[in-house]
């Protein structure tokens, strides 16, 4: 990965900028409600690719994270109705304890271990949710969640801080000592090994950044619906996540989050198409891996800056 | 517990299907299918679709819906997974990928409602004083037969020798004339084939419906890992112990718990012995 310069500083700016003003372009709760799914996928997606896309470990239950924050908010709002504030922290903090729980005994091993437990793990937690429905309410989830910010634009505003933050702090890890580790287990995990570095201590610490980023944006989800459901937990939702990596350029971290809000744009639009909508996203996720099998925007975004540096 | 004893065996049966076909692949052709659950929900269907809507009687039905589905693996096999080969993440994608289309078009055709499908034999047996479908009965017997038979092929003829000899060693197998492609294309079809007898038989006492093959092939990667990646004497030792503990669990506790057990298993495995019960290969 190539450092930071100015010119990706100046790109960064600009496009936080643009996402800041777009509600400004209709003045309508509709658009404003859309931009602020975008910002929270846009988390979603930058967490999953700094873990998955550094070290090659594809996660594909990225969704037991999401849904365990979420649920997290969903439990502190309706069971114990405390301050909502409480509710990101303590969402960051229930799924790193998942990330753990699944880690521990995965992510020591080669192999597709990790990919199949974590599908299997939130597959798993979903039917959980619903088996156990005095508790978590079944099919309709939880109701009845307070907003952390009562106006819809202000949120929208809070929840871009969020992911520009998210992105930052990502970004700069991955262009860290720490990062240039990750990347190297994914190169050759022996060879790193041998070098004496702990590749399972690296692989979990790195789940676990990814999980909380994860969970903390599923606690912004949940107090943006005011509702929590099982479908959170759903295989949909990692691959949903999984395809907005896919288009950005995996191991980019900015290029999945702009992937992520273009892709939820995209499919808000699709929305005429009703049932068909996640057909396209299915077909959009094979031509990728047949014709553009790096991506999308980071190399775009590559050739673009080339000239200027 | 002569309850415990008969329906731990069906469920076990009807695992022991899904899953050696999920090893099979994995073994010979190093394909992580995550599509392998959509191939049950398509053997269902396919009975459903037959039966309902074309009047096929049913035993004829049942063999033409694993003849198309093993039909439909294989092309999944040739056109989707073959070019992506050489990456073990744009397989996982793609086959996922698959299983999601399989899922969204089986939704969009039939919607979310369940399905019914005849059963095979109506009447009910009782064995020990416990009342049993014929249907279970059958599922059970049909389960013994096709493994049975999978085991004395790759045993005994020379097709099987060629599987085999892939599952080792594919580059070497290569050398000695051994049609890899092919092996590859016979084993999917095989894999799916098996899965989707799997879903034929439970049809018509489970619930038809597109979600169906999610939680399926969640307790094939649960038994397929407890017994060994890749290994099918390891699957279908894995399968009896999964049945049986869930039936007990179901039978003492509450039906509500045995999604549990799959989980639970996989972890112990992983943290104990992480290469499965019979897995050749270390896992780390």
């Amino acid at each position: 990965m190539r450092s930071i310069s100015g010119i990706d500083i100046a790109g960064g700016i600009v496009v936080i900028t643009i996402l800041a003003l777009a509600p400004m372009l209709a003045a309508s709760n509709y658009l404003t409600g859309v931009l602020t799914v975008c910002a929270i996928y846009g988390i979603w997606a930058s967490s999953w690719d700094f873990m998955s896309g550094l070290t090659g470990r594809e996660n594909f239950g990225h969704s037991l994270f999401i849904g365990a924050g979420a649920y997290t908010a969903g439990f502190l709002a309706t069971i114990w109705s405390t301050n909502p504030w409480l509710s990101l922290p303590m969402a960051v903090g229930i799924a790193i304890a998942f990330s753990l729980l699944v880690g521990f005994p995965t992510l020591r091993l080669r192999g597709p271990y990790f990919a199949l437990a974590m599908l299997s793990a939130s597959a798993i937690l979903q039917r959980l949710c619903l088996i156990f429905w005095e508790y978590t309410g079944g099919e309709e989830g939880l109701y009845g969640l307070d907003p952390l910010i009562k106006n819809p634009l202000h949120y929208y505003w809070f929840v871009l801080g969020v992911l520009a933050i998210t992105v930052v702090i990502l970004t700069l890890l991955a262009q860290s000592h720490w990062g240039l580790l990750l990347r190297a287990i994914r190169g050759d995990e022996a060879t790193c090994q041998a070098a004496g570095i702990n590749v399972t201590f690296y692989k979990i610490a790195s789940l676990m950044i990814s999980a909380g980023f994860a969970g903390l944006g599923g606690a912004l989800y949940a107090h943006y619906q005011l509702q929590v459901s099982p479908p959170l937990f759903s295989v949909v939702v990692s691959i949903t996540v999984i395809i907005m990596v896919y288009v950005g350029g995996i191991g980019s971290i900015y290029g999945a989050a702009i992937a992520a809000i273009l892709l939820t744009l995209l499919t808000e639009m699709l929305r005429g198409f009703g049932e068909y909508r996640l057909w396209i996203y299915t077909l959009t996720l094979m031509l990728i891996l047949f014709f553009l099998p790096n991506g999308l925007i980071a190399p775009l975004w590559r050739r673009l800056t080339e000239r200027l540096r | 517990m002569l309850q415990i004893l008969i329906y731990g065996a069906v469920s076990s049966a009807i695992y022991a299907m899904l899953a050696v076909g999920f090893t099979l692949i994995f073994g010979v052709a190093r394909i992580l299918n995550l599509a392998h659950g959509s191939f049950y929900a398509l053997g269902a269907y396919a009975a459903y679709v037959l039966t309902s809507l074309f009047k096929v009687p049913l035993f004829l039905a049942a063999p033409l819906a694993v003849l198309l589905v093993a039909g439909f693996g294989v092309v999944m096999e040739r056109f989707l997974v073959r070019p992506l080969r050489s990456s073990q993440l744009a397989v996982l994608m793609i086959t996922l990928a698959v299983s999601l289309a399989v899922e969204q078009a089986l939704f969009i055709t039939f919607g979310s409602e369940y399905r019914n499908v005849p059963s095979f034999v109506a009447d009910k047996l009782s064995i020990g004083g416990v009342d049993i479908s014929g249907q279970r009965l059958l599922a059970l017997v049909a389960g013994v037969l096709v493994l049975l038979t999978l085991w004395l092929f790759i045993q005994r003829t020379r097709l099987g020798a060629a599987i085999l000899a892939v599952s080792q060693d594919p580059e070497a197998a290569q050398y000695m004339g051994i049609p890899t492609n092919r092996i590859f294309s016979i084993v999917m079809a095989i894999s799916a084939g098996t899965a989707a007898l799997a879903g034929v038989l439970v049809s018509p006492f489970l619930t038809v419906q597109p979600t169906m093959g999610l939680l399926p092939m969640v307790k094939a990667f649960a038994i397929v890992i407890v017994g060994g990646l890749g290994s099918i004497p390891g699957s279908i030792i894995a399968s009896l112990i999964l049945g049986y503990s869930e039936t007990i669990v179901a039978y003492l506790i509450s039906s509500s718990w045995t999604e549990l057990v799959s989980l639970v298993a996989v972890v112990v495995t992983l943290m104990i012995r992480p290469s499965g019960i019979l897995g050749r290969r270390a896992a780390f």
